[in-house]
């Protein structure tokens, strides 16, 4: 016999296939490293990432630096100019992702060991999930975006506020 | 002749440890940020931050990311500031330095920090390692009356990953050395989500919540009872604890309620239940937030595998534990726990914590700074610029795309560069 069923729009029956999730999934792995890492509702206000930002002009307007602006006493306190690399390193930021790129890591044989290499393998045995809810047991997934829930309660928590949003 | 003194910086991603030769035991912990405060509107740059009084949203704007040093104006800023009257004092002209990177360092960032050091600050001399493998010079394995091991496993969870390190005979075995991408940093981000989707919403208070982590966590050796603990009864059991946020209108700072302490009327209550274990356990599951690598004691396990089998029972008998993510309660419990049912029943397995986690390795750094071997392994200024970044990381043994090298480190440096050698790129542009 089949199971008795809430009755529930049909869109919300759809499954996200599994690369959106992986998209999803790794969109809020990024998140978690971010330094600033907010509610998106926060640029709304203006207070976007500085991470994001600094190092890039706006139109028309020379590059904004922090550390030639400092007013420092000391023995080392100089008022020479900083040399070509030095200026080209300050003022021209690239993420870690340009520069693993650019470092050629990638065209490396494997045999040799980098920061590509050393990530460590997946583990041998899966891991429970745990409710994103209330943080118990997550034994259950929810069908459209596979987060995972402990039992009817959190379901409907989950459904309400979260579904949708990202994936663990 | 009179050494010139060696200034000892660990440039952590979340905090800069330093200290000089003139005073070793004098360690100054610097947060490498900038620092915005929206309640005094004030921009704080590394050790000002000391004299920040209101924490609520806080910005920061690291140098590092993922653990790697990108943002070369903020770290100078925080650098400049360490150097001047204001904290070290010191002529960098007239100074060597002994410095931390990360592991697997980028050559093309490498070539940065040899610019930095060499040709902005000019210092006389410098030695560039990995924290983990300067570990050998400092006390964390040392046994009253035994000799140090020859074969050491070294995890280093700091703030942007955790490393296992197999070192033999003082030197890293790379092909061995194995990541996870958790540290401080994501465990307090996963906390703030959680926090913010089930009590207050903290996503902006990224100080307050790593200062609840760092209180109120720990690793739990018996998780699914744990789980079971919190369920039951959910507003009285054993494990929840109650933060009283910070009130910053009367500065005061947050603190852990004792179950019979006061309550105050108007206070804030965060109330830590299930977080408490399940954060740090994401260092021993990262599957748990989705990030399909290895716990820590798999990683080891992987780790030693790699390495050569009559030496792993030394590995299993040896396992060091540095950085300010091993601090949490229950760590080494835990992870001892992980580990016995996956080594051969016949090793012993031995797990040193340090006493200071954070600092162990500016102590060892500062061990090696001391003595005349630090001569001997620093490249100095003019062997800078005459062979440029290639040969600081030959010297160093960190040219990993060259296989890293496992001697270079401890070996006596080659008489005088004067063989013709391809000039690096940098080097060329001096003249």
């Amino acid at each position: 016999m089949p199971r008795r069923q809430p009755i529930r729009k049909a869109q919300e029956s759809q499954p996200l296939d599994a690369e959106t999730i992986a998209k999803r999934t790794k969109r809020h792995l990024d998140e978690l490293e971010r330094s600033n890492y907010a509610e998106p509702s926060s640029s709304y206000l203006g207070m976007e990432d500085e991470d994001d930002q600094a190092g890039k002009s706006a139109k028309g307007r020379a590059r904004q630096t922090v550390s030639d602006k400092r007013r420092l006493s000391g023995p080392s306190a100089k008022g020479k100019k900083a040399n070509m690399n030095i200026r080209t390193a300050i003022l021209y930021r690239k993420n870690f992702a340009t520069l693993v790129e650019e470092s050629g890591l990638a065209n490396l044989p494997s045999s040799i060991p980098t920061y590509l290499t050393a990530a460590a393998a997946p583990p041998k045995e899966p891991t429970r999930a745990l409710c994103t809810v209330c943080g118990y047991w997550g034994n259950y997934k929810c069908r459209k975006c596979a987060m995972p829930f402990c039992g009817l309660d959190c379901r409907s928590v989950h459904d309400e506020t979260r579904c949708e949003r990202r994936v663990i | 002749m009179r050494r010139a003194p060696v200034i000892v910086l660990d440039n952590g991603a979340s905090s800069i440890k330093v200290g000089a030769t003139t005073s070793p035991e004098d360690v100054r912990i610097v947060t490498n940020a900038i620092v915005r405060s929206k309640g005094d509107k004030i921009t704080y740059f590394g050790h000002e931050f000391d004299a920040c009084k209101d924490f609520s949203s806080l910005h920061f704007r690291l140098p590092f990311e993922k653990g790697y040093l990108v943002d070369w104006d903020a770290q100078k800023a925080i650098w400049d500031g360490i150097f001047s009257d204001q904290v070290l004092n010191i002529d960098t002209a007239g100074t060597s330095l002994l410095i931390t990177e990360p592991y697997f360092n980028l050559t093309n960032i490498q070539e940065v920090y040899d610019q930095f050091v060499f040709e902005e600050y000019e210092f006389q001399s410098y030695f560039c390692l990995p924290p983990a493998a300067l570990i050998p010079h400092g006390q964390l394995f040392s046994v009253p009356g035994l000799p140090k091991p020859e074969c050491m496993l070294v995890v280093d969870a700091g703030f942007s990953f955790t490393h296992i390190v197999p070192i033999i005979g003082g030197s890293v075995i790379w092909s061995a050395v194995k990541r996870i991408d958790v540290g401080g940093k994501l465990l307090t981000n996963h906390l703030k989500e959680l926090v913010s989707f089930r009590q207050w919403n903290m996503m902006e208070e990224t100080y307050i919540v790593n200062d609840v982590k760092e209180k109120c966590c720990y690793v739990s050796t018996q998780f699914s009872a744990d789980l079971e603990t919190c369920r039951s009864d959910k507003s009285r059991n054993s494990i929840i604890q109650e933060y009283v946020l910070p009130d910053f209108s009367r500065n005061r700072q947050g603190y852990i309620r004792q179950p019979d302490g006061p309550r105050m009327e108007d206070e804030q209550i965060l109330c830590m239940g299930n977080e408490r274990f399940s954060i740090p356990e994401v260092m021993f599951c990262p599957d748990l937030i989705r990030l399909h690598q290895a716990g820590i004691g798999e990683a080891i396990v992987q780790s030693i595998n790699l390495l050569p089998e009559d030496l792993q029972g030394m590995f299993w008998a040896n396992i060091g534990l540095i950085g300010g993510s091993t601090l949490f309660q229950g760590f080494a419990a835990r992870l001892m726990a992980e580990l016995r049912p996956c080594a051969p029943s016949d090793s012993e397995i031995k797990i040193y914590e340090s006493k200071n986690a954070i600092t162990e390795a500016y102590y060892s750094a500062m061990a090696l700074a001391a003595t005349s071997a630090f001569t001997n392994v620093a490249v100095t200024r003019a062997e800078y610029l005459e062979g440029g970044s290639g040969y600081c990381r030959r010297k160093f043994g960190t040219d990993y795309e060259r296989g890293g090298n496992e001697e270079v480190a401890r070996t006596p440096p080659p008489s005088a560069p004067g063989k013709v050698r391809t000039r690096t790129v940098s080097a060329m542009k001096r003249r």
